[in-house]
């Protein structure tokens, strides 16, 4: 394999590993976020706030990596 | 060799059904006139990126003024691209993906002999498409807010209706859910709410701009974002050091650890003030250039399994391509708004932070006084 096909290859399960961590964190988070919402239901909005600004920092992480993997993934085959 | 491309998508405006198919069908095009059938996912790059004419409904619009300097500063300025064309000194250059614009051969020839790769211009501060959408969303902002404002100087007890409606409480909401409770007090919120609204709104028209149909997102472009994200950091800045004062906001960088721990401390609080900035601006960046090409490789879909397994198979997958862009494009709507919610929220979230302790104490000052 030469090196492009290394790049298009490693793009594919860097995606893959990305998604697989964000989606356990993400899940993680709401599953803590709804439990703790529905024990006290008066909290809600603050657990509600604190759950997108936790999911967006988890976020921001992820679309780092799927950036590189876009850069990988468009190496140029010359 | 290269300058035989010379301008491949030329004025003709181009009317289709949708403007992602267009787009995705000009994409292809570009690579068959280039002996390089395959549709790929660097042409879907390519299209989403900046454009020296205007996309929005179905066309591109020659009206954007290019503006060069070339290499010894001299201005060259034309009403749009076509023009340049015509004047023979630049050209618009498309490699196998990619588009930039070059020195004509005729311009080359003229002073020395052709070298093998034409230079750009030194600077390239044309009116760009996404320019434009920001000046539209600029326009649209101020126009809608002083429609708003009339209606409550006409009328200042009565219930608001219409735009006023929309708009109030979308910036209750921003006040009392994301500014607010972040940066402490309320003076310290109705001091920030300027800008706060302003990115909120920014950004959630230019969200918005970016999902009608031909329009490319501006806010999915990186300069977009970074202009965006410095804003924050000076305002974050600011705000620490006036209400915090300069010796609390030096006193940060050690982060509440022993004096001698400093040539630790320092460096990583320094890069911890540049980091979330920078995080706010991929995230702005990647997060709406994702959902696009997301769309956009839905459509593609549709043109890669014509170009693979003939028509007939390309029609089959249509429906289904359809279907779920359909179904990407509610959640870009969603995003959309989520978006300008994040950023507005995080810019709020970093100025409480760097205010630190001191975020609530402004009685603590009046006492003193």
């Amino acid at each position: 394999m030469d090196a492009v096909a290394f790049a298009w290859l490693s793009a594919g399960i860097g995606l893959g590993i990305t998604v697989f961590g964000v989606g356990t964190g993400i899940g993680r988070l709401a599953a803590a976020a709804l439990e703790a919402s529905s024990r006290q239901p008066e909290n809600a909005g603050d657990i509600r706030t604190t759950m997108i600004i936790g999911a967006a920092l988890i976020e921001g992480v992820a679309l780092l990596a799927g950036v590189v993997c876009i850069l990988l993934a468009v190496k140029n085959p010359s | 060799m290269n300058n035989e491309h010379g301008h491949q998508h030329d004025s003709t405006t181009h009317g289709s059904d949708s403007a992602h198919v267009h787009a995705v069908a000009q994409a292809a095009d570009h690579g068959s006139a280039h002996g390089d059938d395959k549709f790929t996912f660097n042409k879907l790059l390519d299209q989403l990126g900046d454009h020296h004419e205007l996309n929005i409904f179905f066309g591109h619009y020659e009206i954007l003024p290019v503006i060069l300097l070339d290499e010894s500063n001299n201005p060259h300025v034309y009403p749009n691209v076509h023009a340049m064309e015509d004047a023979g000194v630049y050209t618009m250059h498309h490699p196998g993906h990619g588009h930039h614009i070059v020195r004509t051969h005729a311009a080359h020839t003229e002073k020395e002999a052709c070298p093998l790769t034409h230079a750009g211009p030194s600077w390239d501060l044309s009116i760009t498409n996404f320019v434009a959408y920001q000046w539209i969303a600029m326009i649209l902002v101020t126009i809608l807010f002083f429609i708003a404002r009339s209606r409550y100087k006409k009328a200042p007890m009565e219930a608001p209706r219409g735009i006023q409606n929309v708009l109030e409480s979308l910036v209750m909401y921003v006040r009392d859910q994301i500014v607010q409770p972040n940066v402490g007090t309320e003076k310290r919120a109705s001091r920030l709410m300027p800008f706060m609204m302003s990115l909120f709104f920014f950004i959630l028209t230019l969200n918005l701009i970016s999902l009608l149909p031909g329009a490319h997102a501006a806010t999915g472009a990186l300069p977009v974002t970074m202009a965006l994200a410095t804003c924050t950091l000076i305002v974050v800045n600011y705000i620490a050091f006036k209400d915090a004062g300069v010796k609390a906001w030096f006193s940060h960088l050690l982060g509440g650890a022993p004096v001698y721990i400093a040539p630790i401390m320092v460096p990583i609080e320094l890069v911890g003030i540049i980091t979330k900035p920078f995080a706010l601006m991929i995230r702005l960046f990647a997060n709406m250039t994702a959902g696009h090409i997301v769309l956009m490789s839905l459509v593609g879909l549709i043109f890669f399994f014509a170009q693979e397994m003939g028509t007939t198979v390309g029609w089959g997958v249509a429906p289904i391509s359809v279907l779920f862009s359909v179904f990407i494009y509610l959640l870009e709507l969603l995003v959309a708004f989520l978006q300008a919610y994040i950023f507005t929220m995080l810019s709020a979230v970093f100025v409480g932070l760097a205010l630190g302790d001191h975020a609530h104490d402004d009685h603590h000052h009046a006492e003193a006084h």
